[in-house]
Formats: C-alpha cells, structure tokens, sequence
C-alpha cells in the first residue's frame, strides 16, 4: 500500500483533483471577499450556491448551452444576495439571522423546484457537461501537464478569477470605494460615496462568484443535481475568507488545503488505508480557527465588520 | 381586590395577545406564500396543509413524535437564546449538542456498574461536554477577540467528524455488522416512556425543566448582568461589569444547554451515537428562538409549533405529490417575515422613508447652493 501511495501517479491524480475540488470554494470565497470588505458578513452562501447551483443545471438542460447554464447560474446568484443585501443593508437586520434565513430558504427553494419540474425519478437527468480542455504543449509536460493543464474551462476562468479580484479591489475606484465603506462608512458617505449602492454591489458580486461556483458544481465537476450538491461548501468559504485575511492570493491556498485534504481523503479511502480520514478534514477548520485568533488580535477585520450603516447613528 | 385581580389578569391576556399576534401572523403570511408557492407547483395547497395537519396531530403516534421532535429543539433554541440575548452569536448549537451527547455516551458505556449515580454522572457529562464546546468559541472571543460566528461554526465541523471517527474507532458498536454507529446505552437508562408502543418519553420533563430555569434565570441578577452586556457593552462597562467573563459565561450556559438536547436525544430518542445525530436541528433553533423573541415560554411555543411542521411535512410528503421541501421554504420565510416585521416595529421603515426624504432635499439643496456658487472642489 505505500508504495502505492508514493508514487507520481498518485500524487498527480490527488493534486489534480484537489485542483478540481477546490475550484469552487475558490470562486465562492473570491466573491465573499468583495462582500466582507464592504463590511457584510454572507452567511447565507450555502443557499446561494444551491440555488446557483440549480438554475445553472436547469439552464444548461434546456438549452444545451453550457454558456447559458453558467449565466443562470450567476443570476439566480445575484438574485440570492440581493435579499442578502436588502435584509442586511436596507433592514438593517443581523447578518448572521438574515444569512441563516437566506440558508434555509435557498435550500428550500432549491429542492422544491427541482423536484416540481423534474418529478420523482429513478435516474437523475443529467447534461452534457464542461469537458477537460488540456492546454496544448503545457498538458504534455510530466506530472505538472496533469496536475495543473488538463482541467475544464471553468476551472481556468475561476482561477483566473484570482488576479481579476486583486485587480479589482485595489486598483479600481469601485474596490477602493468597497474597502473605504467596510472600514469607515461615515467617512465614505461625507465623501459622498452611497454606502448602502457599495454594499448592495458587493454583496451580488459575492452573489454572483457564488452562484458561478453552484453552477460549476452542477455542469462542471458533476453533470447532475442533488439537494445536497453543495454539502456545506458555502460555510467552507467563509473559512477561506478568514484564513486568507481577506486578500485573493491567500483564499487561492485556502481553497487548495481544503481541496486538498478532500482529495487525499477520498483516494487514501479508495486505496483503503487505515488511516482515520475524519482527521484529515478536520484538520483544515481547525488551522482556520488558528488563522482567526491570529488575525483577531491584530484586528485586520474590516472596522466596519457586519455593523450595518445608519446616517442617524453616531 | 376582585376587580384588580381581574384587571390584572386582562393586561395579562393582552400582553401575552399582543406578544402572540405578530408571531401569528408572521407564520400565517409564510403558510400563504408557502400555499401559493404548492399551487404554482401544480398541487392543491389545501389538501397538502389537511395532510400536513393531520401528519402532525392527527393521532397520538403522529401526536408523540411531534412531542418528540419538539425536545431537543426546545432545549437548542433555549440555548441560543441565552446567547443571542447577550448579543453573542452562538451559530454552533449542532456541534455543542454532538459533542454533549459524545461526553453523555462515553460515561455510560466506560464506567462500570449500572446505577442512577451512572445516569446523573451522564447527564452532568453532556452539560460539561457542551459547556466546553460553547466555552471555547467564549473563550476566544473573550481573550482573543475571535468573531465567535466563525469559530461556532468552524467547532460544528470538528465535532461532526469527531462523531465521524469515534462511531467508526474506538466507540464504534462491537456487534454493529460494521455499521457506523455506537453500542447502545443499557435498557435501564432508557428514558421511561408514558406509553410503551409511543416514542415519546419523559425527555419532555427535562426540557420543561430548563425552559423554568432559564425563566427565572433572567429574572436573576446574573440573567440581568447578560441582558445588559447584549444592550450595550459600553453601558456593561460603565456598570462595572467585566464583559469579557460574562462573554465566557454565556457561552459556557448556552453550549451546556444545547449538551443537555444531547442527552435527551440519546436517553429518549436515539440510544446509540449515529452519525449526524443532530440532523441539523441547530439551524432551526435559530428560527425557532426568533420566532419566540428570545422569551423561554415563546420558545417553547414555537419549539412545538416547528417540530409539526416537521412532522407533518413528512407524512405530507408521503400522501401527497408535495416535497419536503417547502417545511424548509416556510421556515426560511418565517425568518424573513420576523426580521421584517422587526424592523417594522422599530419605526425602521419610518426612519428609512425620512432619510430618504431628507436626503433627497439635501441633494435639491446642495444643487441650489451650487448654483450659487459655493462649489466645494474636493
């Protein structure tokens, strides 16, 4: 058995997937970056990735077009977040009520229309889903071909997605609008700067990283819906977005831990090694409470950290 | 003193209406949308709620599992209520449950002898192993200033796979046939049932129990202390209060609360450890303990109230061509409903159609002032 573990193969074949299974934690913390730096705290992005993750599928069924999968994807994403927003920036409600409400709701919801277009089958209806696109020439190379060449589109686009959000938040007047309301909302709004405009901005952009993670799920990684497709991915992000201080690049490593011990965890229990798994998908949630007791003493959280906005206020 | 008695009684009456109202219109606008949404879907809305009706109170085995359904909720939502109160957002209910019930279990099957001092000792585990759980994301906040959402969270995870491996390891059931589960807790400490062939049981009397406790216990003057630490915690300080031991403390009796909902599910319902042993109750504590504004008796209410919607959904789900799903569509509108109508009775929308208003006027004004000249160039 160890020898079969440490071999290329097999670590090409665990890196590989850990690639594919991070992708969408990758995306969904991407976008809950923008929303938490804007000071909003998305709890509810686990209904939101669901609910992504079905318009995705029910794009792509009926159309064919995976295209238009991943744009319905996207919407039913923003459409998500925009109760998110209106419930936490408008009503000013709590964040974490108002994410657990958005939670139960979009599981709801999802399940439901599922099942009343669909009915009950015996095999799920499936699509044709993203094939593997390996880059020419750079999938040829050994062992690195297969681990970072020879993925699906989406997978390419959501990790390109990295650099774009960098670019966003800190080289562009919107990024810097969405810091400057997440850490001192009364100051932006003297500067005449909507702070409730921002933040409804940032949290469907979140909406919308989320709800392209949903759809990936759906027509990328699998070709299929389940109720539980998204299995606790959208409170993974919310992790990653902790441990990576808030910054793109880190979340990207973030993302791969998880997606790590996700996928070392699945061959290690293929191989049957005797190894307790539990302990290995464990181990990223509690590097992640680490991460924030560190972060917490050097207070990097954004000052205006779930702290809804009121001009009346002082 | 007959007529204040009476007055007396008639304020009550109205307080408790008005208190009770809203909650039942705020369920009753989510059952109409929750009807219009069945209707879209093909179905007849009113034949799905007669089921759902009747699945929950239509005989005294749909009655008892209602009532059993209701116990661990009960106790979940009175925990988080502890700490919502004091403005401490304990997400983390379903991890401090599991590991409580993980504590409760390793006393009965590793100490020897089967007594009631067994049973005691037990019951003490699973407040100790929940209190822990809950303590530590306390702890954090208190020491390290960690955003207590996060680490709830994070700590439902662990306890999950904790669960995941013990039921496979060291506690897994020795003549299980290799099922994930652990050995079953001996037939003595079973919690008694009222009725032999109906699972509901005297676990009821312990969630009754902590629901008067945590009524009187805000009514004491630590309950007042958290009270005021959730008002204001610059008011807590200025009072002489030490927020941070408070923090602790709160999260220390809101974790040990949701560690007792362990052991009754143990004792009364389950017997053994199986994996997620909490089915997400956690979640639904939330709602429920919002839908009772934080007060012990709403909660209990609202407990019940949630755990037929649970059971009738099921039998809804299996007399009719309606999914499950849609328990979990009202439960979410409940929440959207409760916050809105939260809002509403802060004057929050008053307030939001006036700044708008007033921003509005600001914007007519600063146009005329520019007009004028006085452009400010910044």
């Amino acid at each position: 058995m160890i020898q079969q573990i440490f071999t290329t193969t097999f670590f090409a074949s665990v890196l590989g997937s850990a690639i594919r299974l991070a992708t969408p934690i990758l995306a969904t913390s991407l976008g809950e970056i923008y929303t938490q730096r804007s000071g909003v705290m998305n709890l509810g992005l686990e209904g939101t990735m669901l609910m992504g993750a079905l318009a995705g599928f029910l794009g792509c069924y009926f159309s064919g077009s995976l295209a238009l999968g991943v744009l319905c994807g996207m919407a039913a994403g923003v459409l998500m977040s925009t109760v998110m927003a209106f419930l936490s920036v408008t009503m000013k409600a709590n964040q974490v009520i108002a994410g657990t409400a958005l939670t139960i709701l979009g599981s709801g919801l999802a399940a439901f229309i599922y099942r009343s277009v669909f009915g009950l089958q015996k095999s799920p209806p499936q699509v044709e889903n993203f094939r593997a696109l390996p880059i020419p020439g750079l999938s040829k190379i050994p062992f690195f071909g297969d681990v970072l060449f020879n993925h699906n589109l989406l997978v390419y686009i959501i990790f390109a997605l990295v650099p774009i959000t960098w670019f966003v938040l800190e080289k562009t007047v919107l990024g810097l609008r969405i810091k400057m309301v997440g850490e001192h909302p009364r100051a932006a709004d003297s500067k005449g700067i909507s702070v409730a405009g921002v933040r409804y901005t940032a949290v469907m952009i979140g909406g919308a990283y989320a709800g392209l993670a949903g759809a990936y799920l759906t027509i990328a990684y699998m070709n299929s819906f389940t109720d539980n497709i998204v299995s606790g991915r959208g409170y993974i992000a919310l992790a990653v977005v902790i441990f990576s201080h808030w910054k793109p690049s880190l979340a990207m490593w973030g993302s791969l831990l998880f997606g790590f011990a996700n996928a070392l965890q699945i061959r290690l229990q293929a191989l049957g090694a005797p190894i307790p798994n539990q302990f290995l998908l464990m181990l990223p949630y509690v590097i992640t409470i680490v991460v924030l007791v560190g972060v917490s003493k050097k207070a990097e959280f954004p000052s205006a950290y779930t702290q809804p906005y009121s001009r009346m206020e002082r | 003193m007959a007529t204040k008695k009476k007055k007396n009684l008639a304020y009550k009456l109205d307080k408790g209406l008005s208190r009770l109202l809203p909650a039942l219109g705020t369920i009753a606008l989510a059952l109409l949308v929750g009807g219009i949404i069945i209707a879209i879907s093909g179905n007849n809305p009113l034949e799905a709620y007669a089921q759902m009706f009747k699945g929950a109170f239509g005989s005294k085995s749909r009655i008892s599992e209602t009532l059993v359904k209701t116990v661990p909720l009960m106790l979940l939502a009175l925990g988080v209520s502890v700490a919502f109160r004091s403005q401490i957002w304990n997400i983390g209910a379903d991890g401090q449950f599991t590991i409580g019930a993980i504590f409760a279990i390793c006393v009965t099957l590793y100490l020897p002898g089967e007594n009631i001092f067994i049973l005691l000792l037990s019951f003490v585990a699973a407040f100790v192993g929940g209190a822990l759980w809950g303590g530590l994301s306390g702890f954090l906040k208190a020491k390290f200033n960690a955003n207590e959402v996060i680490t709830t969270l994070m700590l439902n995870y662990v306890a999950q796979y904790l669960l995941a491996y013990l039921i496979r390891g060291p506690l897994m059931d020795p003549n299980g046939g290799n099922n994930p589960q652990s050995a079953s807790i001996p037939e003595a400490y079973r919690l008694p049932r009222f009725v032999s062939n109906l699972r509901v049981n005297y676990g009821i009397f312990i969630g009754l129990a902590v629901l008067i406790f945590i009524y009187y216990f805000w009514r004491s003057a630590y309950g007042y202390k958290l009270k005021l630490v959730g008002a204001s915690n610059t008011v807590a300080k200025y009072a002489g209060l030490k927020v941070s031991g408070i923090v602790l403390f709160t999260m220390v009796l809101s974790g040990g609360i949701a560690g007792i909902a362990g052991w009754t599910e143990v004792f009364g319902a389950q017997y053994r450890l199986l994996d997620n042993i909490s089915s997400g109750y956690g979640n639904l504590a939330i709602v429920v303990a919002l839908l009772g504004n934080l007060r012990p008796i709403d909660i209990g209410i609202a407990s019940f109230f949630f755990a037929a919607l649970m059971s009738g959904g099921n039998a809804m789900q299996r007399m009719t061509e309606v999914p499950y799903s849609v328990v979990d569509i009202i439960q979410g509108l409940i929440i959207v409903f409760v916050i809105c109508r939260t809002v509403g009775q802060s004057n929050g929308w008053k307030q939001w159609i006036a700044a708008r208003r007033n921003a509005r006027k600001a914007v007519t004004a600063g146009a005329a002032e520019e007009d004028g000249g006085e452009e400010d160039n910044g």
